[in-house]
């Protein structure tokens, strides 16, 4: 009996199975219906956002539905994924050559990927397609041309619960430092665990440095950059750190602030442990719902003593772009468009609870609600500032001045130290 | 009339020292049960309450908002349904095509010396020492080059190669507290390598065999990056992503995060508590005779 | 001799007791073995080996994927990132969190174990435990880290049962171990349900013989059950080191890698190289650097592979 071959046969036979089970299982897997164009000639385009998700069921999708109605010939297929990974799947899409057509975009991201080649030029499609350009309120340039298109605006001005304000013995919201870091003591004071302001400065999404600390900078019309390079070791800035180092000090801002996220934050000023905290529109009605006991305001970032400027109000978009490789770059700048729409673009803003990308838009929750009300009048009085956006490698600028901002707070260096060593490493990124 | 009372027999010393053994063990077993299981009770216990109550203090076990809504959506929602589908077919063809090949080339490993085998072994070994988050844009691009992106044997295959280097090493390791005797008896006999493994190694591996299985499915199941890159649209995405879902820019749905965890270890651990059979002592041990 | 009448190899040693025949009985075994180890082969090569080899290329270039024509740099990379104080340190925060946590599985894993494979406790009790015990597996790491962010929060629940207000995770001198011990619970059923499986395969005649030799249960432990476990115990080692070192999303999504940087981690540093700053030459290099490492402990495993004669 040839026993090596029986053996050799058989284990060729497993394989053989196991080949072929595998092959079924192949023909037998879905493959996606990727972009490009039917043979009823409709366009596909694909649009990569986190949008869909955070907002209510069915209306993102609605809005798509409106624009293949008013647009025949094209579809728009949805790809939605979590927030924390887009970057990461952008970029993975694009060095693969899978990038979708419309991308959501962070400003934050702008200034790298267009270096990269990896969005296109949306000066050009405008100009190419006589878009009327004044009825945007903002556009994110790198070396002069465009890039995102912020659809929406989440701003970030102070929140203060009025309650714990009140038992504090603190009238109104404070509206200079002096004031804000005056309430604070007071508020600790009341005991438990209430604390009078919360800095989340968590290193994974380090956006607490934008809007939780330079804020505090641009509310007082100061600047972190000079002639578009870091200028971190100026009088606006010294002046914000050193306040923020004040307050650490005297123990008022909420324990956990090393790894602390926005979403913590919220969390905290919900359920009443927090009297003040610089925080997005966004979760007005969350913090509502959540709560219905909260009696809260919202009030301008505090400024320096004595300052009668306009006072900048950090804010965060979901911005638009279009991908440098895509086949179908004119129907996906028409999506660009219906967004920026003013119809759209209101609408859109008031599902998002954001402030419009267009300039003639003006969102309905503006008219029915008082904080929504007073939030619009603080942002048309001052100007949005975000010298984050466009910058190259913004997130890791953010982290790089967080790590060092907390070294100097847990008292291992001093802030003038942790400014100028992240002024150096901020030089040697741009 | 005796006087004295008569001395305690043996047998009652021993049944009070095993007593005691058994107390010991018990009290054991429970503090253990409270480090393992407390999380995941709380876990259980935040999927109930509304959003807020989860961070409120002080905190509560069950709140007077104890609801069901957070796994009501998550059933209605057609979205997630697919989430689990996804991820129970992805993972049981991992499990079934792993064990399959994981078996032949851990008998290779443990019953045969050949040429080339340590730097076999050393590049199975290391092939999952390459930090994943480096490999996924080359590997991404070689799967779209395959046509296998936004496919399930794409995410099938890409689980495989995670999942073998375990599971070789693991079922070498059990074969290797096997005798070779035993399949040594059975090829004396005339049989091949073949049916020595089959017929004489596997079942008494069982034990082995389900462990490495159970936990296979496991890293199929849990596995993050890879399935959120090399899927796109949603019908395809698997469970974890569903989770990260809920985790927006602007809030997260806490309670529905824990819903859906708490929902996705259900089938397997029903699955782990099925298969526990076979971890049964007295099943197996004793008929490895040597 | 022809190939039709095959006898058991020793037997045919024995028989003729020539070379030629060693050395065709060793290509045939070799042969055999690459036939059972065919499978895993092609499908480790087509998907894997390509990539790694790119990585690795990868980390001999400057500017990769970002610039369509990278230039060749030579080891210019691996002298930047050896120099970087930041690759030491978070190699440094990697080997103690990787041996702690290793260590602190293999301990509680085999004395999960040994207690849910006691027979002092009944079937359907332990049958229970076991649940209970497997628990912490059954999660994906971002619940896991969301969850104990949730439970070490200031005002959560650890500390309000030990009436304290420690920042576990927040505190520059606890997050490193902070995040090493919910390392240790999520991670520990690995070694557990490997070693139960383990020990239904020890032979009870052993413990028999043992118990009859006057051997104590502490004795019967050391002398049976760990030799008997050892190539189990070897694997699950060495799995569990390569494993915990490529640790990412438990630390990305608790700490950051903060604060400060007391809990970067070679694979928190490998990240924020190819996705903050795009530098993608640099982060295949630490990567590269890693595996060499890794491939260490896989050769040491290697050579203490031997089955039981």
């Amino acid at each position: 009996m040839d026993n090596s071959g029986r053996r050799r046969r058989n284990a060729i036979k497993l394989v053989g199975v196991a080949a072929a089970a595998t092959t079924l299982l192949a023909m037998a897997g879905c493959s996606s219906n990727s972009s490009g164009t039917s043979s009823d000639g409709n366009v596909t385009i694909e649009f990569a956002q986190w949008w869909e998700p955070e907002l209510g069921d069915g209306q993102f999708r609605g809005l798509m539905d409106q624009f293949e109605k008013e647009n025949p010939g094209i579809k728009v297929d949805l790809v939605s994924g979590p927030y924390a990974s887009t970057k990461e799947q952008l970029f993975a899409g694009a060095a693969s050559g899978t990038m979708p057509d419309v991308v959501g975009l962070d400003g934050a991201w702008v200034s790298d990927f267009a270096k990269q080649g990896v969005i296109a030029d949306l000066s050009k499609l405008m100009s190419d397609s006589g878009y009327d350009e004044s009825q945007l309120a903002s556009q994110i340039k790198v070396d002069g041309s465009t890039y995102m298109i912020p659809v929406v605006n989440f701003v970030y001005p102070m929140f203060t619960n009025d309650g714990l304000l009140a038992r504090a013995g603190v009238s109104a919201p404070p509206s200079t430092r002096t004031e804000f870091a005056d309430a604070a003591k007071k508020i600790t004071a009341l005991g438990g665990d209430v604390s009078g302001w919360v800095l989340p400065l968590s290193l994974e999404a380090p956006n607490g440095v934008q809007n939780d600390v330079m804020s505090w900078v641009w509310a007082s019309g100061g600047s972190m950059l000079k002639d578009g390079q870091p200028d971190l070791t100026n009088s606006d800035v010294s002046s914000a750190t050193d306040f923020i180092q004040q307050m650490w000090d005297d123990k008022v801002i909420a324990p956990g602030s090393f790894t602390m996220k926005e979403q913590d934050k919220v969390e905290e000023f919900t359920n009443g442990r927090v009297g003040m905290m610089i925080d997005s529109l966004a979760h007005i009605n969350l913090i509502r719902q959540s709560n219905p006991d909260l009696t809260f305001s919202i009030s301008a970032i505090p400024a320096k003593d004595g300052f009668t400027g306009e006072r900048g109000i950090p804010y965060a978009s979901w911005g638009i772009g279009v991908a440098e490789n895509s086949e179908h770059k004119d129907a996906a700048f028409k999506l660009v468009q219906f967004l920026m729409g003013k119809d759209v673009n209101s609408e859109l803003s008031t599902m998002a609870k954001a402030f419009p990308g267009n300039t003639e838009s003006v969102p309905t929750f503006v008219e029915d609600d008082a904080l929504f009300k007073t939030a619009f009048d603080i942002y048309k009085k001052g100007y949005p500032a975000n010298e984050f956006t466009g910058l190259p490698v913004a997130e890791e600028l953010m982290r790089q001045f967080g790590t060092e901002f907390q070294s100097a707070l847990d008292g291992q260096e001093s802030m003038g130290d942790a400014l100028k060593k992240t002024q150096d490493e901020w030089t040697s990124e741009f | 009339m005796a006087l004295t009372t008569p001395a305690r027999p043996r047998a009652t010393r021993t049944a009070t020292r095993r007593r005691f053994a058994q107390a010991g063990v018990l009290v054991g077993l429970l503090i253990g049960a409270v480090f393992a299981a407390g999380p995941v009770l709380w876990m259980l216990s935040s999927s109930f309450k509304s959003n807020t109550q989860i961070f409120e203090l002080p905190p509560r076990l069950i709140t007077d908002t104890f609801s069901f809504d957070a796994y009501i959506s998550i059933f209605t929602n057609p979205e997630t349904v697919r989430f689990f589908i996804n991820s129970y077919v992805v993972a049981g063809a991992v499990t079934i095509l792993t064990l399959l090949v994981a078996i032949q080339a851990a008998y290779a490993f443990s019953r045969f010396e050949f040429r080339g085998k340590r730097i076999v072994n050393v590049i199975i070994v290391s092939v999952q020492a390459v930090p994943p988050i480096t490999l996924l844009i080359p590997y991404f691009g070689l799967m779209v080059g395959l046509g296998l992106y936004n496919t399930y044997p794409g995410l099938i295959f890409t689980y495989m190669v995670f999942t073998l280097p375990y599971a070789i090493i693991m079922m070498t390791g059990y074969f290797n507290t096997l005798p070779k005797e035993l399949d040594e008896a059975v090829r004396v006999d005339g049989a091949g390598s073949f049916t020595a493994l089959w017929r004489v190694l596997v079942p008494i591996s069982i034990p082995g065999i389900v462990s490495v299985g159970i936990y296979t499915f496991m890293i199929a199941w849990n596995e993050f990056l890879f399935a959120l890159t090399l899927t796109r649209t949603i019908d395809m995405r698997t469970v974890p992503i569903g989770i990260q879902l809920l985790m927006g820019q602007h809030s997260y749905e806490w309670n529905q995060i824990m819903a859906m965890s708490i929902l996705g270890s259900i089938p397997v651990l029903v699955l782990f508590l099925f298969f526990q059979r076979f971890f049964i002592s007295g099943l197996t041990a004793g008929s490895v005779k040597s | 001799m022809t190939m039709r009448t095959l006898t058991p190899p020793d037997t045919e040693l024995i028989v003729t007791g020539r070379p030629a025949s060693r050395r065709t009985r060793q290509l045939r075994k070799a042969g055999e073995a690459y036939v059972f180890l065919s499978p895993t082969l092609i499908l480790l090569f087509v998907l894997m080996i390509v990539p790694i080899v790119m990585v690795i290329g990868y980390s001999f270039q400057d500017n990769v994927i970002l610039n369509k024509s990278p230039d060749l740099v030579g080891v210019d990379n691996y002298v930047a990132i050896l120099t970087d104080p930041g690759f030491w340190k978070a190699t440094g925060n990697t080997l103690f969190f990787t041996l702690t946590s290793v260590a602190a599985h293999l301990v509680l894993g085999l004395s999960f174990a040994l207690l849910l494979n006691s027979r002092l406790i009944g079937a359907v009790p332990r049958a229970i435990f076991r649940g209970l015990y497997v628990l912490p597996w059954l999660f994906t790491v971002a619940v896991i880290a969301v969850l104990w962010r949730m439970l070490l929060a200031p005002n959560g629940i650890v500390n309000f049962l030990l009436n304290t207000n420690i920042e576990w995770l927040a505190s520059p001198q606890l997050a490193l171990g902070t995040v090493t011990f919910i390392n240790i619970w999520a991670g520990y059923p690995f070694f557990m349900v490997s070693l139960l499986a383990g020990l239904q395969g020890i032979p009870s005649d052993l413990y028999e013989a043992a118990t009859v030799d006057g051997a104590s249960p502490v004795q019967r432990f050391w002398n049976v059950t760990v030799p008997q476990l050892r190539p189990i115990i070897v694997s699950l080692v060495l799995l569990d080191l390569i494993w915990t070192s490529q640790q990412f999303a438990l630390i990305w999504l608790t700490t950051g890698g903060g604060p400060i940087d007391v809990t970067e981690m070679l694979s928190t540093f490998t990240y924020k190289l190819a996705f903050a700053k795009y530098d993608f030459s640099m982060a295949s290099t630490s990567a590269v650097l890693v595996l060499a490492m890794s491939m260490i402990v896989a050769v040491l495993y290697v050579r203490h592979q031997k089955a039981r004669d």
